[in-house]
């Protein structure tokens, strides 16, 4: 039953120092996340996330752009506490440590190294132009449903939370809808 | 006969995945609607000042205009028409928990004196809202301190100074400052309730406005 | 009941930094080890080629939700106390079709775009600066979409609440999905690796 995939990785080899390992069952995987999942829910009474830190990080630069336009608006205020400094945020500091964790496990098996992910019929200038407008709209969507995939699909998932397993299937299928259109990019 | 030493590892993890599956519809959560107070997290809130805000504090955030907080004045409806602190809603006590108030809003309850807001406080707590405050000393504390401030004797610089910024805030509120009320004196008239106060906010001083630890718990 | 230690009382908030950023750890690690910090992985689950982002993805939320049910079944855990981000079913529908999308054309989400950018991928730096671009671009619109964000506020909901099934018994029912999703998808993979192979 093997559906290991041994990931042949792109091109820009450089930098790595041995072959790079071939990834983890994602049973295995999914369930040491799971674990950690269960630990943020035990330990702290929450679960994971990642776009709230980049709330947390915009609020804060915006604070310091322009503090009074930050405060009055709706949406940025939220992340802007009086007294504490908005990036002593619970999610911050937790996508510093995946930071760190990612860094980790990519040494450890050799999959460190600067490259770009795409398939071979896209050109990296347009491949890094789509990351960047993917990435805003991810931006959007998150913002409007209050998480993503961390926040509302694992953690949300796992606590069976209405609005989060809703969001969880339009996940799916927004992106099933458009893969199609975009497959140049991948392969 | 299927051995279960044959099977790989992945179909070892469905069969457990099942086994605990199928376990797990006679477990009892009883999540939703039962108010259990747990009463060491209530008092360690309550320790840490977690459970209250000042009228100063409130005071300041109405100033500045914050709108990341609901106001709910838990009085009935003839209490609030007379008079409310400005930006505040309506949800009597007992329809506390009927559904007006998200459990993640950031709320600050007030009725007349501290114990009702209290006891919508710990029944809140108990049905795992985690940001509800209460005004400390409601609107008596709200009505001593901000609305009318009393004119210190002999004063100090700096209690002159404070005195001072207390009178702005009363004006913005739509008080008046007074002398130290003498014991069976005539309570002081309170202002109509305006929708926006007609006086210009005062400057405040730094760190005038802020509350307790807020915990923010999105994704 | 013991947990959520920290809600408890347990300790306070510095160290909460402190436990978020090691828990943060074991989220990048892990994400890392399942191949998530490579874009061309993920979205091989909606080229239907590779499908270990709903694998890894499912066996993570069953995981969890079954330690929650056990952790709570066994008085230690209240769930009460774990936090559970409120229903805006109009607002989420939205966000998650957008989401979608963002994930195909981006190649990435959030969390994982951390993880690419950790292992060296100039794409992945490149999504974080994008996303925060967007995030941006939506605090400063707040006023104009401020009506869809709070669409179809129904509170905080949990699926036994609104289905009226038991707690344990949907716990089993996601099982049972999950489980035969995994087999499905083990199936789709197969068919696809055959379908290439042939070509």
């Amino acid at each position: 039953m093997a559906s290991v995939t041994h990931d042949v990785v792109d091109e820009a080899a450089a930098g790595r120092t041995r072959a790079a390992q071939p990834y983890m069952n994602p049973y295995l995987a999914g369930i040491g996340l799971g674990l950690v999942l269960l630990a943020a829910f035990v330990l702290v009474g929450r679960g994971l996330g990642a776009s709230g830190a980049f709330n947390s990080t915009i609020a804060w630069l915006v604070s310091l752009v322009a503090p009074g336009y930050a405060k009055s608006n709706e949406f940025l205020s939220a992340y802007l506490e009086e007294g504490t400094h908005p990036l002593k945020a619970w999610l911050v500091f937790e996508v510093v440590g995946a930071f760190v964790g990612a860094l980790l496990s990519g040494l450890l098996a050799g999959r460190v190294g600067l490259g770009v992910e795409k398939g071979p019929r896209v050109s990296v200038g347009t491949r890094l132009a789509l990351a960047f407008v993917g990435g805003g709209l991810m931006a959007v969507g998150a913002a409007f449903a209050r998480g993503c995939t961390s926040g509302q699909a694992l953690t949300g998932g796992a606590l069976l939370n209405l609005g989060s397993w809703a969001f969880m299937m339009c996940v799916f299928g927004g992106a099933y809808a458009v893969a199609a259109f975009f497959r140049r990019q991948w392969r | 006969m299927l051995s279960l030493s044959k099977l790989s590892l992945n179909q070892k993890l469905g069969v457990v995945a099942l086994a605990l599956g199928a376990l797990a519809v006679f477990a009892n959560v009883a999540p939703g609607h039962t108010v259990k107070v747990n009463a060491k997290e209530l008092l360690t809130g309550v320790a840490r000042a977690e459970d209250h805000v000042t009228p100063q504090e409130l005071a300041a955030w109405i100033i500045e205009g914050r709108a990341d907080y609901r106001l709910v004045d838990i009085r009935d409806e003839e209490a609030f028409a007379e008079y409310h602190i400005p930006t505040a809603e309506n949800v009597p006590l007992a329809a506390v928990t009927d559904g007006a108030l998200g459990r993640t809003d950031k709320l600050v309850l007030y009725g007349d004196g501290g114990i009702h807001a209290a006891q919508a406080w710990m029944v809140l707590r108990g049905r795992g809202y985690t940001r509800v405050y209460t005004l400390l000393e409601g609107l008596d504390a709200w009505k001593d301190e901000v609305l009318f401030p009393v004119m210190p004797e002999s004063p100090t610089a700096e209690q002159q100074a404070r005195f001072e910024r207390a009178v702005q805030v009363a004006k913005f509120f739509g008080g008046q400052p007074r002398a130290a009320a003498a014991p069976g004196a005539e309570p002081m008239a309170l202002p109509v309730t305006a929708a926006a106060p007609a006086v210009a906010p005062p400057t405040l001083p730094a760190g005038a406005g802020s509350g307790p630890k807020k915990k923010r718990e999105g994704c | 009941m013991s947990a959520p230690f920290y809600k408890l009382g347990a300790f306070g908030d510095e160290a909460s930094l402190i436990v978020a950023f090691l828990i943060g750890i074991g989220f990048g690690f892990f994400l890392e080890r399942g191949g998530f910090g490579s874009a061309k992985k993920l979205v091989s689950q909606f080229y239907l080629n590779d499908l270990s982002v709903f694998k890894m993805m499912f066996t993570a939320i069953v995981t969890a939700m079954l330690g929650v049910t056990y952790l709570s079944w066994a008085g230690f855990l209240d769930l009460n106390l774990v936090y559970l981000v409120p229903t805006y079913w109009v607002a989420q529908v939205a966000g998650g079709l957008v989401l979608g999308v963002g994930f195909v054309v981006g190649g990435y989400c959030p969390g994982t775009s951390i993880v690419a950018t950790a292992t060296g991928k100039l794409d992945g730096l490149v999504f974080v600066l994008g996303f925060a671009a967007g995030t941006l671009g939506f605090a400063l619109a707040f006023p104009l979409v401020k009506g869809l964000y709070t669409a179809g506020d129904v509170g905080t909901k949990t699926l036994p609440q609104v289905l009226g099934i038991p707690y344990g018994i949907l716990v089993f029912g996601v099982v049972l999905m999950a489980v035969g999703g995994f087999m499905g998808a083990t199936w789709v993979e197969r068919k696809m690796a055959a379908r290439a192979a042939a070509e």
